[in-house]
């Protein structure tokens, strides 16, 4: 199961390199105007392209389709107010969860002396 | 705004920020590495790899703490605000200390054996039915693929191409990411160690970020319950000259009501570069200006003066007696709305 996992990572990683190929010597100068004649600044974005190509791909879609995305200044703010708040709320809890799941180790714990092979066989001999 | 891409935007502030989290960082991670071994744990060896992947792996769980701090300080008090400016450089910092402890966890624990590294971190433990024993390791793989996305994302042409709601969302990862962070130490590194002292750091870490997010929603501007389309604007005569107020119209949607002398106008709250918080800017030469980055508009109909094209979303404002009321369904971006006067007296 882990090798599909990371099967799957270098099929996926591998399909990001040729997009972006494609998009940041051909498809960027197309979908915005201030990348044109700027090159130096492309590489930086050769990870990001590789890691998200397929919102990369969506996005050059609509965009030479003309669409805008229309609540440009409504950001997430809802979702960001309750993401913040599920993270508050989740740290404390996830916080006493594992101190109560702690064992105790071998320093906490008072040391047993264990008895040798030899000294067992002496005990059953007598 | 509108000018060529360039690789960093270097301006001699973000020169000064980051060469002291440079100084910083360095500095932990010596200090930590000298420090390290004598309260290192003494009743299992541990070695100039285990010290420095410790090294590093704290500092980055003390800088995306960090991080995520700064955001609801600076909503709780506005002298942290210069913090938030160039937070995007610190996130990749932060991205690039985590990845020098992934690459120092791989090149030890899965090193020594025929299995590849990568494929022996996924198969060494698949204990995904319980809690004490479960791969931690998974969780600190999650935060690294998100940290990664959120770094390499991070150059402004990701916020013109995806538009930033989407690049906003794409961010917002970073909530889930700091709670596996989070996970991945508690179930690790928490549990094995009997040294109390980074536990302790971890913990009170941990909490002042939950503490201050929750301090920061309580703070949030009121909810407008009513579905009239004029909204009531609070406290409206409190507006410092130059200054403004954050107003909730429901949903998502917020307006800032700016003073310029004595005339108002509002505009969308949200900055059209990193939807940054305009209502926690200022009116500077005439203009709105973002706290975040510095883009700005004109108050009077949401446009950057040229030769910028950005353009916001306005409102219209209306005083009805004593009670000033904005109207909830905004012009589109770029429309001309004229400022509504003060009466003489109305300020305190």
């Amino acid at each position: 199961m882990p090798m599909d996992i990371l099967d799957i990572a270098g099929i996926y990683g591998l399909l990001g390199a040729c997009v972006a190929v494609v998009f940041l010597l051909w498809g960027i100068d197309r979908v915005d105007p201030n990348a044109r004649g700027a090159w130096t600044f492309r590489p930086l974005l050769v990870p990001g392209v590789v890691l998200i190509w397929p919102l990369v791909l969506w996005r050059w879609w609509r965009i030479s389709r003309g669409e805008t995305l229309g609540k440009r200044h409504r950001p997430p703010r809802l979702a960001q107010d309750y993401l913040a708040l599920a993270l508050a709320l989740a740290i404390p809890v996830l916080l006493v969860a594992a101190l109560l799941a702690r064992q105790n180790g071998p320093y906490e714990r008072p040391a047993v002396m264990l008895e040798g092979p030899a000294a067992e066989q002496d005990k059953s001999a007598q | 705004m509108s000018v060529k891409y360039i690789p960093v935007q270097w301006v001699p502030t973000k020169y000064v920020y980051d060469a002291v989290l440079l100084v910083c960082v360095a500095v932990y991670i010596l200090v930590f590495l000298r420090l390290g071994t004598p309260a290192a744990d003494f009743t299992r060896p541990v070695d100039g790899a285990i010290l420095r992947m410790r090294a590093f792996g704290t500092c980055a769980f003390l800088m995306l703490t960090l991080i995520l701090c700064i955001g609801p300080l600076a909503q709780l008090d506005r002298r942290f605000l210069p913090l938030l400016y160039n937070r995007r450089h610190f996130g990749v910092l932060t991205a690039l200390v985590a990845l020098t402890h992934a690459v120092y966890v791989l090149n030890w624990y899965y090193a020594f054996s025929p299995t590849p590294p990568l494929e022996a971190l996924f198969y060494s433990n698949t204990s995904f039915g319980q809690f004490l024993g479960f791969p931690f390791e998974a969780f600190g793989i999650f935060a690294l693929v998100v940290l990664g996305i959120l770094a390499a994302t991070s150059h402004d042409f990701w916020l013109a191409f995806l538009s930033a709601p989407v690049w906003k969302r794409l961010h917002l990862l970073i909530y889930p990411a700091y709670l596996a962070v989070v996970a991945h130490i508690l179930l690790g590194y928490l549990q094995d160690t009997k040294n109390p002292t980074f536990a302790l750091i971890a913990g009170a870490g941990a909490l002042g970020v939950a503490g201050l997010h929750l301090a920061a929603w309580a703070r949030r501007p009121e909810k407008q319950a009513s579905q009239e389309d004029w909204v009531e604007v609070p406290h409206w005569r409190e507006i410092a000259d130059g200054r403004a107020r954050i107003v909730s119209l429901g949903g998502d949607e917020r307006a800032a009501v700016f003073r310029g002398g004595q005339k108002l106008s509002a505009v969308s709250n949200a900055c059209a570069h990193q939807n940054g918080p305009l209502g926690e800017g200022r009116i500077i030469d005439g203009c709105i200006t973002c706290p975040w980055h510095g883009f700005q508009y004109r108050p009077g109909d949401g446009c950057s003066p040229p030769p910028f094209t950005e353009k916001i979303p306005t409102y219209r404002l209306k005083l009805d007696g004593e009670r000033l009321f904005i109207d909830r369904n905004g012009y589109p971006p770029g429309t001309a709305v004229e400022p509504l006067a003060i009466p003489e007296g109305a300020l305190r």
